[in-house]
């Protein structure tokens, strides 16, 4: 297996620690996403893999291969970068097979496979365009387009997607997991958008402040995410801090039911739980159940967010139009159950939760 | 107020024009003297400047020269430093480019005296040659400041994209940063020429009076006045200039060059 | 790992250390022979002494800067020639670089409101006319002014000089030395060297207010003028403090610019109000022939103008950092 093996890579800039001691291994033809907010140091670390950053400590391997030390243009991934970087003195095609020129082959045959990549990225016949006639899917498409063609072993992607419209973000996200699926081509994506690398990879790594947070299918990060960074970065959550105790926690002077795994009664707990896992209506499961009061309404087409008072603060719950059909108005006094299997407990303030 | 600001402009440029019109049309005088407006009006002035007279002649010849090769030569000097100041931006290549720049900083009179004792010394004084080189560390400045405000517009991930295509340094410098540069680099060799080609006190001290350019030769005929065939020399000039900042406009984005925003259309 | 170990522990991102290429040494050689030692040698030979005939040789003495400020035959007597000569140099470069920045600020600022084609075609032509030598100008300019055929002649032709006579006004003209018994006159006048100074680098002023006025951003104009400030006041208010250093800056290049002034000063000054350009070329080349002395005179007018150009990258560094 030629897997792509990081361990105990780390990166520094003189005392800021940009990449602290991550450890991966990315499965040969799988697509992984390095998913956190700017500065979490996901770029730096793809940069390190592509060879342009050497790491401050630590090996890069492919299979067996050692790659550390190897430059950038000996290791000849393809990139396809943020801005997508493509030369603006060359034409479309020439931009394609410049990993080609460079390496001295002939000229038709070149030709030949700029062909058969803008086809296979549904650019016949742009060949001849300049770079600057382009719109910025096109960009995008030239850019994949020429980092595939030196066929290289593992192809990375630097926030590919930050550069386009937002209706065309979801049609190429999906148009590029299936040409990735098809080459079978192992592949790093940079991103800070949870939607994008739910939508894209098969295996997420979310990354804060240097470090890996949790690594997982996407379904995994979302359904359980392993601390509150992750709770919060990926979707949304409510969040309440309160104290745990033996098969319960107290929040506000409330007692509610949850699984605290792992903490001694009278540990500081965070509790998460997703908007759409509260619930709220006339016949209610026992749980949790806690008097509330609607504060604000927000339709979102498909969806309804509901602002609740409570006890424990505000409570967001997010029901999908059409189950219900029940009229609600501001001021209305509801009951919420927060179902106990529902519930994220975390140890308190190992992180403070950024503003998703 | 729109009206107001074209009359500004338009009155700033007639009066920037009137000397050159004056000294233009000072060239179709027939006599010896310099009058406005021109008394007998002719052209063998014009015959007189590039014909008959060798004086002109070869002063004209001298001051092709020795610009075509200052600036050719102040290009090549600038490429590497200026390439070094924007690959490795450390405190060294920084001084090395202000070092560069002080001779046309500083007034020329200083620089021309001093070139005066520096090729006296290593014996060179009144050649051709050392008049090239001269006006060529002269103007180093020039094409130092293009070619460096066109590397600033070489975004440095076409480089890492180039290098993750397998592209060395030197490939990279071949085949990405060369083609980009080629107007820069034109510009700078073109400014440094029409400045060459106009310079005259540095030119009066390190020919010595062995040879001269054409604003020498009218720098050195000053005390006897101005004669008509100056003029024919005076037109030639500035036609040169107009020529060359025309194909320097032509070639590149000139607002750019002179330090507009880039972002501006 | 060591050596990337040593980096990681300086405090910002250093590139690592390496030797100096050959290349950078061929270049700091090269730059340092012709760029730098030109003006070392001006200053070496500004220490050595005069000897019979036009020849000089090596001392270390300080008689040329001791003849500089008070003359010769001192403590005999005391001349301030070349001091005054040194007063005429900053006095016509001064006021030529005022005038020139005041006139060219409104006309870059209106450049770079034209459209980007217009910007390109004006610049040609700017560049055009900032590249004209000093010789060419001044000849435009010495006919323009001479008694013979420029506007002397105009003004006697058209009866304005007969009427400045008439009006008592002739007077105030000789005593501010633009008039002859007869006729009006510029040459030789203060008047016609500034005025020729400041035309010799008007272009290079609004090429070099050019980069900061094209960089202003148009939406803080704006934001004034919907706040109820007029053309005027915006100007004032915005415009004005925004390009304040590149204004001032450039004040000081084109003043030391014009401290080697040489043509328009020979043609245009009165021989009692020359410059220190104009002694420095007499001593090296011309009548005087006293090479140490004119080196001394050299360095002067080169500590002038490095003090100068020091001077204004502390006021702009000073008063920028707090913005």
């Amino acid at each position: 297996m030629r897997d792509l093996v990081l361990s105990g890579i780390r990166k520094d800039y003189g005392r800021v620690r940009a990449v602290d001691s991550v450890d991966l291994r990315l499965a040969e033809g799988q697509l992984t996403a390095l998913l956190g907010p700017s500065g979490c140091g996901k770029t730096t670390l793809l940069r390190m893999i592509a060879g342009l950053e050497t790491p401050s400590a630590g090996r890069i391997l492919l299979g067996a291969d050692n790659l550390t030390d190897r430059p950038a243009h000996k290791r000849k991934f393809g990139m396809v970068f943020q801005n997508f970087a493509l030369f603006p003195h060359l034409t479309v095609r020439d931009n394609v097979c410049y990993a080609l020129s460079i390496d001295g082959v002939p000229r038709a045959k070149a030709h030949a496979r700029a062909e058969e990549l803008l086809a296979l990225v549904q650019l016949e016949g742009f060949g001849d365009r300049r770079i600057g006639a382009l719109s910025g899917g096109q960009r995008q498409r030239v850019a994949i387009a020429r980092a595939l063609a030196q066929e290289p072993e593992v192809f990375l992607l630097d926030e590919p997607m930050s550069a386009l419209d937002a209706n065309l973000r979801e049609t190429m996200q999906v148009e590029l997991r299936m040409l990735q699926q098809r080459l079978g081509i192992t592949t790093v994506v940079v991103t800070h958008d949870q939607r994008e690398a739910m939508t894209m990879a098969d295996r997420i790594v979310v990354m804060s402040d240097g470090l890996v947070e949790q690594i997982g299918t996407p379904q995994e990060i979302y359904h359980q995410p392993q601390n509150a960074f992750v709770a919060d970065f990926i979707g949304r959550a409510n969040f309440f801090d309160g104290v745990a105790r033996e098969g319960s926690i107290d929040v506000a002077g409330l007692s509610l039911r949850a699984q605290p795994l792992n903490f001694t009664p009278g540990a500081p707990v965070r509790v998460a739980i997703r908007p759409e896992r509260v619930q709220l209506g006339e016949s209610l499961p026992d749980g949790n159940r806690i008097p509330a009061e609607v504060v604000f309404l927000r339709d979102v087409g498909a969806t309804r967010d509901i602002h609740l008072a409570t006890p424990l603060g505000t409570i967001i719950a997010e029901e999908a139009i059409g189950t219900g059909a029940r009229r609600l108005d501001l001021g209305t006094r509801v009951e919420v159950n927060l179902p106990p299997e529902a519930l994220h407990v975390f140890p308190a303030a190992t992180h403070v939760p950024q503003a998703a | 107020m729109k009206g107001l600001a074209h009359l500004f402009m338009g009155l700033a440029a007639v009066v920037v024009l009137l000397p050159i019109v004056v000294v233009s049309a000072a060239a179709l005088n027939g006599g010896r003297s310099m009058l406005f407006p021109p008394q007998d009006p002719t052209l063998s002035r014009f015959a007189e400047f590039f014909l008959t007279q060798p004086v002109w002649r070869d002063a004209m010849l001298n001051s092709v020269l020795i610009a075509a090769g200052s600036a050719a030569l102040a290009v090549l000097i600038a490429w590497p430093l200026a390439y070094g100041l924007w690959r490795e931006q450390g405190r060294g290549a920084q001084i090395l480019a202000g070092l560069g720049a002080m001779p046309f900083a500083l007034p020329p009179i200083v620089f021309g005296v001093g070139l005066g004792f520096f090729w006296g010394f290593s014996g060179g004084l009144g050649s051709l040659w050392t008049g090239i080189i001269s006006h060529a560390v002269l103007f180093l400045a020039l094409p130092l400041v293009t070619i460096s405000i066109g590397l600033q517009s070489i975004d440095r991930a076409h480089l890492d994209a180039a290098a993750t295509m397998g592209a060395t340094e030197a490939t990279a410098f071949r085949t990405i940063i060369a083609p980009q540069m080629l107007p820069y680099t034109a510009s700078g060799f073109f400014f440094a020429f029409v400045l060459s080609f106009n310079e005259f006190i540095v030119m009066f001290f390190v020919s010595s009076s062995a040879y001269a350019t054409v604003t020498l030769q009218i720098f050195n005929s000053l005390r006897n006045g101005f004669t008509p065939t100056m003029a024919v020399g005076a037109i030639t000039f500035i036609a040169v200039s107009v020529a060359v900042f025309s194909l320097v406009a032509r070639l590149g984005d000139l607002p750019r060059l002179m330090g507009a925003d880039q972002t501006k259309s | 790992m060591s050596a990337i170990e040593d980096t990681s522990a300086l405090p910002a991102e250093a590139p690592t250390r390496r030797l100096p290429s050959p290349r950078m040494l061929i270049l700091w050689a090269l730059i340092v022979t012709f760029c730098v030692v030109p003006f070392g040698l001006v200053l070496a030979i500004s220490f050595g002494q005069k000897i019979e005939g036009a020849a000089w040789e090596w001392a270390f003495t300080g008689e040329n800067y001791l003849r500089f400020f008070v003359g010769a035959d001192w403590p005999e007597s005391r001349t301030t020639l070349y001091l005054n000569r040194l007063w005429y140099s900053i006095y016509y470069a001064v006021i030529a670089a005022l005038i020139a920045v005041l006139t060219a600020f409104p006309f870059a600022y209106l450049l770079t409101r034209l459209s980007r084609r217009a910007q390109s075609r004006w610049l040609v032509f700017l560049l055009a006319t900032m590249s004209l030598s000093e010789v060419f100008i001044v000849m435009g300019w010495d006919i323009l002014l001479s008694n013979r055929s420029g506007l002397p002649m105009v003004l006697r032709e058209t009866g304005v000089t007969a009427w400045l006579k008439d009006v008592g006004w002739f007077a105030q003209l000789r005593e501010w030395g633009l008039a002859n018994p007869r006729d009006v006159k510029f040459k030789t006048s203060m008047v016609a060297t500034v005025l020729t100074m400041s035309y010799l680098v008007w272009p290079y002023a609004v090429i070099l207010l050019y980069p900061a006025l094209s960089r202003l951003d148009q939406s803080t104009v704006e934001a004034a003028r919907t706040m109820g400030a007029g053309p005027w006041t915006v100007m004032r208010t915005v415009v004005l403090p925004t390009v304040r250093l590149p204004l001032v800056g450039t004040v000081f290049l084109l003043f030391v610019f014009l401290l080697g002034t040489y043509v328009s000063v020979t043609v245009f000054a009165d021989p009692s109000q020359q410059t220190l350009a104009i002694s420095v070329y007499e001593a090296v080349r011309g009548s005087t022939l006293n090479a140490p002395f004119g080196a001394a005179q050299a360095v002067i007018l080169l500590i002038t103008g490095a003090l100068c150009l020091w001077l204004g990258r502390t006021l702009v560094a000073r008063t920028g950092t707090p913005a």
